[in-house]
């Protein structure tokens, strides 16, 4: 479970992410869009710890991040936009370095391991420095780090850039199934038709405020359009 | 030339944007304080030349001889250094730059792109050579009260030898990168280079210059002075140089000016070719350079057995540390030269010829043994700054991975902190206790040293660790580079400080017990509350200077934006 209490980040005068609430019960998948600079990755970085709110609260499962970060975190699974890693360690020992600083046990983690280079087709390379991966490789080691302790929270950042139509549809259906699990899918996208596809609800972020959150269903009918798609309701809400 | 003046003008406007705009006054005082510590350092070297030249052209009919030589042993090693800074910075700058992609998807020759790389390559491999070798040619003038011409003269002559040394460089690299990939080519050169400087440099070393002091070695001095008027290689573009500046120091301007114009008239030449080979297979060599990586070892298994008995996370940061540092082969040839460094510090121990000085032996070997302690920690501070402080910086973009990880970055911090700490001990530790072994110091001083290394260490790593987390790049493509950076420069004179405040602290309450030991006489009360004293001062700056720059470090680094 996610849950943003009157979220705020300022940079000096400049309000990246204004007074944001919203709840994320336990199985869903929320989708975040909004235009470029609307404060979408401002708003995953806070709730994945990477960076601190000016104002407001982020509870993860019910801990705070602010006042236990560490435990909070431990619940999660942070996948961001673009895969910068270790260049120097290969796809194998990348997987390890995260699972020892998840606490996964070593047992487990031969299991895991496997089983997630299999999903993302990585097997073949877990050997190989993640330096000589592709862009669409390291995204898909990522997402494979991110699940190797089994988070209860995903925070995803652009899931689908860099993978290639086989992977995308490989991800959305671990997505769904996941959330059917019970794990709690934060997702950002620029891509509306993924967001449409797969979550259960879609906010929209806007000049650093949430403008309409619910399921598309929702959407539509707060912009009085029921047969347009995704992409016009998004238009008619961004519009100046 | 449209074009190419159109490919440089980002730089340019970069350098403008950075320097000049209205809200950059931490810019302005950083500008402040490097150009102050620059100025202060060009007019060492301007001071020292001076008085060096002064002291030759007493000297007569030697000293010409002398000046001539050291002048031609300098536009020397200034067109080589000129050569290895050059294929260093026009590899990065025609090959592994970021921006590549982009100038090479614009509608423009690729011979044109190569021009203004290599034009930009060329200021920037040669501008601090010539900055800094400057004051050297100027104190010529002054001292042989040359004309106007000569500094004339002089500038034309080393822009020409730039022109030529980074024209040679370029057609090396292009030519190179053909036959090898780019980066594997940088680790090449920067291994060549440095086994190149190491040689040299333990040749003049083992030559033990300190033996010209002595006159029983003058024998050997009067075949060195003959050596001294050999001609330099005619073939060299630094002898034309030399030629031209000697020719305008005694007034022969004809025979300057041949010289300068042989000097230009190659350079011509060397553009000339270098654009027509440019034209012909830069572009197939970066080409090649886009190829993926050739992997060299089997990296299978992810066991570290000599770290189990680490906790899970601190494991988990020291493997990485360990497996990304010794996998970074640009840190082999740092590890060689640190190697070397503690060989050649020891070495000039071994060789100082402490019996033949005026002073009482006992004396000045136990003097030397407590200055060793301040020496070996700039010592320290050097390598401390080479490894540790770019430890943060070296997580480059991956840094989110610490920030998301959950464990506190105090922790991360530390565990960074024990992994320079230890090896850096272990070096400093042998340095002081080869050194005091081979000037035979009392064992209270040996003692005392130990000791006094042993805290000093952590206090040099905590700053270095501190001040590295303190101001990070984590976009800098080489993080080695970060300690040149305002951060480091702080480093450096907190550093700098807090070694001097150890000494300067410890330096009398030891001088006391010190004679006291050897003229067996007992020590007042007085003396004792000061010594006590002392030393826990010195002490208390230790905790401070291990505790501090970590606080300091982690509250800057918690508040970093990535």
């Amino acid at each position: 479970m996610i849950e943003l209490k009157a979220l705020t980040k300022r940079y000096g005068n400049f309000v990246a992410v204004d007074n944001l609430n919203l709840l994320i019960p336990k199985g869903e998948i929320f989708g975040f869009i909004g235009p470029n600079g609307a404060g979408k990755t401002t708003t995953i970085n806070m709730i994945g710890g990477i960076l601190a709110p000016t104002l407001g609260t982020v509870m993860i499962c019910g801990i705070n991040m602010e006042s236990d970060p560490e435990k909070a975190k431990r619940k999660i699974g942070f996948i961001p936009e673009r895969p910068y890693l270790y260049e120097k360690l290969t796809g194998m020992e990348f997987l390890k370095f995260i699972a020892d600083l998840y606490g996964v046990g070593e047992d487990v983690f031969l299991i895991k391991s496997q089983e997630k280079l299999e999903m993302f087709f990585l097997s073949d390379w877990s050997d190989d420095l993640i330096e000589s991966y592709s862009h669409g490789m390291k995204q898909r080691l990522v997402m494979a780090a991110a699940l190797v302790h089994d988070p209860e929270v995903i925070i995803v950042d652009e899931p689908m850039v860099g993978l290639d139509p086989l992977a995308i549809k490989m991800v959305k259906n671990l997505f769904r199934s996941l959330a059917k699990q019970g794990v709690t899918i934060f997702i950002s996208t620029h891509t509306l038709k993924v967001a449409e596809d797969i979550c259960d609800r879609i906010g929209v972020i806007h000049k650093g405020a949430l403008i309409a959150s619910g399921t598309p269903e929702d959407l539509k009918r707060q912009v009085n359009e029921t047969d347009a798609d995704l992409e016009q309701v998004f238009i008619r809400l961004t519009e100046e | 030339m449209k074009n190419i003046i159109t490919l440089l003008m980002p730089r340019i406007c970069s350098f403008k944007g950075k320097r000049f705009s209205k809200n950059n006054t931490g810019g302005l005082f950083k500008l402040l304080l490097f150009g102050t510590i620059g100025i202060v350092f060009w007019g060492g070297i301007f001071a020292v030349s001076l008085r060096v030249l002064g002291y030759f052209k007493e000297i007569a009919e030697l000293g010409d001889i002398l000046a001539c030589k050291l002048l031609s042993m300098i536009i020397l090693t200034f067109f080589f250094l000129l050569v290895f800074s050059s294929i260093l910075t026009s590899l990065s700058k025609l090959y592994l730059s970021r921006d590549l992609s982009l100038v090479h998807s614009l509608p423009v020759p690729s011979y044109k792109v190569f021009i203004a790389r290599w034009i930009e390559s060329t200021a920037d491999s040669s501008w601090m050579v010539i900055v800094y070798t400057l004051p050297v040619f100027i104190s010529y003038g002054i001292v042989y009260q040359t004309g106007f011409l000569f500094y004339i003269n002089m500038v034309i002559t080393l822009l020409s030898l730039s022109i030529i040394a980074s024209g040679l460089s370029a057609v090396l690299v292009i030519t190179a990168v053909n036959f090898l990939a780019a980066s594997r080519i940088r680790n090449i050169g920067l291994f060549i280079g440095l086994c190149f400087f190491l040689v040299l440099f333990f040749a003049f070393r083992f030559l033990r210059p300190e033996r010209l002091v002595d006159p029983e070695a003058f024998a050997t001095a009067l075949f060195y002075l003959k050596a001294l008027k050999t001609p330099a290689p005619p073939y060299l573009p630094s002898t034309w140089a030399f030629d031209s500046m000697k020719a305008l120091l005694y007034g022969n301007i004809t025979e300057g000016m041949f010289q300068l114009a042989l000097l230009w008239s190659f350079a011509g030449v060397i553009v000339f070719m270098v654009i027509i080979i440019a034209e012909a297979i830069y572009f197939k060599g970066l080409s090649k350079t886009r190829t993926a990586q050739i992997r060299l070892f089997n990296y299978k298994g992810t066991r570290s057995l000599f770290l189990t008995f680490l906790s899970r996370p601190v494991r988990a940061f020291a493997v990485k540390e360990l497996r990304t540092f010794f996998r970074d082969q640009t840190q082999w040839s740092q590890l060689f030269l640190v190697a070397a460094l503690v060989v050649i510090y020891i070495y000039n121990f071994n060789v100082l010829p402490i019996e033949k000085a005026p002073i009482k032996t006992v004396y000045l070997q136990n003097l030397l043994s407590f200055l060793n302690m301040g020496l070996a920690g700039f010592v320290l501070t050097a390598v401390t700054a080479r490894f540790a402080y770019p430890a943060v910086s070296t997580e480059k973009q991956a840094f989110w991975l610490v920030k998301s990880a959950p464990i506190p970055l105090a922790n991360y911090l530390w565990i960074k902190f024990i992994i320079y700490y230890l090896p850096l001990l272990i070096l400093t530790e042998i340095l002081i206790v080869a050194t005091n072994i081979l000037l035979k110091v009392s064992p209270f001083m040996m003692g005392l040293s130990i000791i006094n290394i042993f805290f000093m260490v952590p206090g040099v790593v905590s700053m270095g660790i501190g001040f590295g987390a303190a101001y990070p790049d984590f976009k800098s493509e080489n993080p080695a580079q970060t300690v040149t950076s305002f951060g480091g420069l702080l480093f450096m004179i907190a550093c700098a400080g807090y070694i001097g405040a150890v000494i300067i602290i410890e330096a009398g309450p030891v001088y006391n017990l010190f004679i006291a030991g050897i003229k067996e006489t007992p020590l007042s009360g007085f003396m004792w509350i000061w010594i006590i004293g002392s030393f826990a001062a010195a002490f208390m700056i230790n905790i401070l200077a291990i505790v501090l720059p970590m606080k300091f470090g982690e509250k800057k680094l918690s508040r970093l934006l990535i």
